[in-house]
């Protein structure tokens, strides 16, 4: 993982000012700069090859798809012709037709309300938990009981989401078997399944149910690189539990924190695809619809690839945006980010 | 990503049932005595009637192989309650007329695919004289492969495609992509091939895309194929009487419920309170004539009404819970008492006995008849004549098609025969066996005997349950019974094929009655949305549907 390099340095340092491994980082860019080309690809020929299986999916899967973006601007029907490429050439050109119809549609404002509100509720109510819990486990002392607690946060990582919802339906829908204890017990049953006013909390839960235990890997491993000298050196100089982690344990999982966080606000909106749309039929559209389950019911389900390809373009600059300006912010705060300038 | 099971539209998950049993209309179809031909508009939209369609439909020889035990009346199924002997069998299919063809099949499967080379699939092949590649897809996200494989070019030489998937521009891959049989089947060049001739007129009429005769018909019942079942045990040892009108259901509702011992009334019933209100069928049979102009079901107040009905069971904490989170199944949640009424396709019935009478032999379920919401005659709109249909690739060669012809007479064998106790139950010994009078499917029979053969066509419909005789005899009767009220609607058994620029107009509908039912948006959200139906294209539509109704005249008659 890239992060070891990260979290040497930071070992070296921890609490120094991060400008100063930028500094130094930056200068060997500069070096680098000064061999010919030539010399370089020869130097790294190896480190090349290793990327290029990576290199071609990307081109064959995230490239090449990319110029089927042109349908946005057409009245794209793909069984006109034999294959795909054809039927782009013989499709019409509409224009902006497409885009200027997303703008009226009442049920895109809809989903991307709905988007928003769900990445915001993750980042403020998932984001923390990984970063809470990573702090919980590494405070076991006796590795026994870290690694059973680690089996048991992480287990869920791997139930697909129709498990999870059966499971979630199973004690919390409206004849689950809390709603059912409740009844026999003469109190009110309740339906947390179906109320669209909560759906949104629903799928966060969800969310922190099924993937907070694996997230505190990431933050496992940043907290396993710090040198215990650093927290006996403090000890010896007074410092409580509490300022251990202020001072020593917290600026090591900066790094990462902005790192992933950067990468989460690029990924703003896409919130989970397959559990939503397992979901949407339990409280509706109007509570649940998120862009990427509007792109599917609009382009897949109802045949419309057009109009869906017009959305799923806007969405990915959108989230390109997002993603800068993180970054930006991530420089600003003397982080990383994803990349350097 | 593949989305699973839970998230397909319910529409298409209540179909899915429905195949697994073949089906037909009774009696012959009325002969369209429509006036013009075709209609306006680019060469796939419109609808074929008049002449033209005339030359295309095929003859009408019906098969005198079996008598049913109960023949078909009032457009229901025939229904057998005996199942002969091996060595009694009527032979539909004399001369093997496969020439071994080799034939690529994509088709919906509701179920385990039983993989190549298994007994049936073996027999079936040598008996046909073809040899089938199935490529079978799951039936509940169908749709969405459809679309996909239709797009690309590598379309098999034969596609299934259900009714209920003919959404956005797949009939544009119909148009585009399907051969036209015309030259293989129209007028008396049927009769080379007697199980297809046998096939009623009306199934080949929706068979028709483009102008056309492209699909080869699995047939349907004239009587709605969507059923309002009760626990016919459970009412009789508590007491409950069948309701006849819609107050007298939600008073019984209150009876029963009883959601502290797990017990509630019903399902979701907006299914039958369309028949209870009388609303109009779906796309494109959604339009009525009020004084010379054209309502759509959107429209109408019994729509509404409906709506609101249904939604008072729900607001009553009638429904049983999992039906509101659309999640489950409800034919189980059903068998085992925790709701005392649904509604499904009628196919279910045996569904359900067959399971329970394993180890329940007391298991008994009944049908209740429709009625009008207010105690009258009901309004039942006749359903399509066939609803299902398998395509040939127009890259297919003439002998590929030849041989998908000669399979599909072979599939259409009607039951009582050779060929159709050997699609429906496999090899004797290998898949069921026959003892006194009933047929039993073993272990290997269940696992590699189901739908697969009869998409490619089946005859007209029949209800064949020898094993639960009372089970066949009491479908048949329901749909006897309901088929007395049948009243066709608008434009009735035509393929009509909407401009394509209005296909999405209604998609947002179903979405909203399932919210309005259940208490999410409120029944004024309706009429917005019927008065933005209007505007953005629904009037243009009722334009378009008049010069087509003025073309081919009422078919209802």
């Amino acid at each position: 993982m890239s992060l070891s390099t990260d979290d040497r340095r930071t070992q070296g340092s921890p609490a120094s000012p991060p400008a100063d491994k930028d500094g130094a980082a930056r200068g060997q860019v500069r070096v680098s700069t000064k061999v010919p080309l030539r010399h370089r690809l020869r130097r790294d020929r190896t480190l090349l090859l290793m990327t290029l299986p990576a290199m071609l999916l990307l081109l064959v899967f995230a490239y090449i798809p990319l110029a089927g973006n042109v349908v946005a601007f057409q009245d794209y029907d793909p069984y006109i012709a034999d294959n795909a490429f054809q039927a782009i050439m013989q499709s019409p050109w509409v224009g902006l037709e497409w885009f200027q119809q997303m703008v009226n549609d009442r049920l895109f404002w809809s989903a991307l309300g709905n988007t928003l509100t769900i990445f915001l509720l993750q980042l403020t109510l998932f984001f923390p938990v990984p970063v809470l819990l990573a702090l919980f486990i590494n405070s076991f002392v006796r590795p026994r009981v870290r690694a059973v607690a680690q089996a048991i946060l992480y287990l869920p990582h791997f139930f697909s989401w129709v498990l999870v919802i059966t499971v979630f339906q199973q004690m919390f829908g409206g004849a689950g078997l809390i709603a059912q204890t409740l009844r026999e017990n003469g109190y009110e049953g309740f339906d947390l399944m179906t109320d669209p006013g909560l759906f949104k909390f629903l799928i966060t839960f969800e969310m922190i149910w099924k993937d907070a235990g694996w997230g505190v890997i990431v933050f496992l491993a940043a907290l396993a690189s710090v040198s215990t000298e650093l927290y006996e050196a403090s000890a010896m100089d007074g410092a409580n539990r509490w300022r251990r982690m202020w001072h020593v344990t917290l600026p090591a999982l900066r790094p990462v924190v902005a790192l992933l966080l950067v990468l989460q606000v690029g990924n703003a909106l896409t919130v989970g695809f397959e559990q939503i749309l397992l979901q949407r039929t339990a409280v509706g559209p109007g509570a649940s619809e998120v862009l990427d389950t509007y792109v599917w019911n609009v382009g897949i389900t109802n045949g419309g690839f057009s109009y869906a390809a017009a959305v799923g373009i806007v969405k990915g600059i959108f989230g390109l945006l997002l993603v800068l300006g993180a970054n930006k912010v991530a420089h600003l705060m003397g982080e990383q980010g994803v990349y350097k300038k | 990503m593949t989305p699973n099971s839970p998230s397909a539209p319910s529409r298409r998950r209540f179909l899915a049932s429905s195949v697994v049993v073949a089906a037909a209309v009774g009696g012959g179809m009325p002969l369209l005595t429509a006036c013009g031909g075709g209609s306006g508009g680019s060469k796939n939209e419109g609808a074929t009637t008049g002449k033209k369609l005339k030359d295309i439909l095929p003859a009408y020889v019906p098969s005198k192989a079996v008598t049913p035990d109960i023949p078909s009346r009032n457009g229901s199924a025939d229904g057998f309650t005996t199942a002969l002997p091996a060595d009694q069998l009527a032979v539909s299919v004399p001369k093997k007329l496969g020439k071994g063809s080799e034939i690529s099949i994509m088709a919906p499967l509701w179920g385990t695919s039983p993989g190549e080379g298994n007994a049936y699939w073996t027999a079936m092949d040598e008996a046909a004289g073809v040899k089938v590649k199935w490529q079978n897809q799951d039936g509940n996200v169908y749709g969405q492969k459809l679309g996909a494989v239709l797009a690309s070019s590598a379309v098999p030489d034969a596609v299934v495609v259900p009714g209920w998937e003919l959404g956005g521009k797949i009939p544009s891959a119909i148009a585009n992509k399907f051969a036209d049989l015309g030259p293989y089947l129209s007028g008396d060049k049927v009769k080379a091939y007697p199980n297809l001739a046998a096939i009623p007129t009306g199934a080949w009429q929706r068979g028709i895309f483009a102008g056309q005769l492209r699909g080869l018909p699995m047939p349907a019942e004239a009587t709605p194929n969507i059923t309002p079942f009760y626990r016919a045990d459970i009412f009789e040892e508590k007491g409950y009487e069948v309701p006849t009108t819609t107050q007298e259901f939600y008073d019984l509702c209150k009876e029963i419920n009883a959601p502290k011992s797990k017990v509630w009334a019903c399902s979701d019933m907006t299914w039958s309170a369309w028949v209870f209100f009388g609303v109009l069928p779906e796309k494109p049979y959604y339009w009525k004539l009020v004084d010379g102009k054209l309502v759509n079901r959107y429209e109408t107040p019994e729509y509404l009404e409906a709506l609101e009905w249904s939604r008072s069971l729900y607001s009553a904490g009638f429904v049983h819970p999992d039906a509101k989170a659309e999640t489950g199944d409800m034919r189980t949640t059903f068998s085992s008492g925790n709701v005392l009424m649904y509604n499904a396709d009628i196919s279910d019935w045996y569904a359900a006995t067959a399971v329970q009478r394993l180890d329940k032999p007391d298991f008994r379920m009944g049908a209740m008849d429709f009625f009008a919401h207010d105690g009258g005659d009901p309004v039942i709109y006749e359903a399509a004549p066939s609803n299902i249909w398998c395509f040939v690739s127009k890259k297919a060669d003439k002998q590929t098609i030849e041989d998908i012809l000669a399979l599909a007479n072979f599939t259409a064998a009607p039951y009582g025969s050779k060929e159709q106790r050997l699609r429906a139950y496999g090899l004797e010994g290998t898949h069921h066996t026959l003892k006194d009078g009933v047929l039993v499917k073993n272990e290997q029979g269940n696992n590699e005997v189901f739908a697969t053969y009869e998409y490619v066509a089946t005859s007209k419909p029949y209800r064949a349950y020898p094993d639960y005789p009372d089970v066949a005899k009491g479908v048949i009767e329901w749909q006897q019974r309901q088929g007395a009220h049948l009243k066709k609607p608008l434009f009735h058994g035509m393929q009509i094929q909407e401009p394509n620029r209005y296909t999405e107009l209604n998609a947002q509908f179903e979405a909203l009655e399932k919210d309005i039912v259940r208490g999410r948006k409120k029944v004024s959200d309706m009429q917005q949305q019927v008065s933005d139906w209007r505007t953005k294209g629904g009037d243009k539509l009722r334009d378009w549907y008049k010069k087509l109704l003025d073309e081919t005249g009422e078919s209802a008659s």
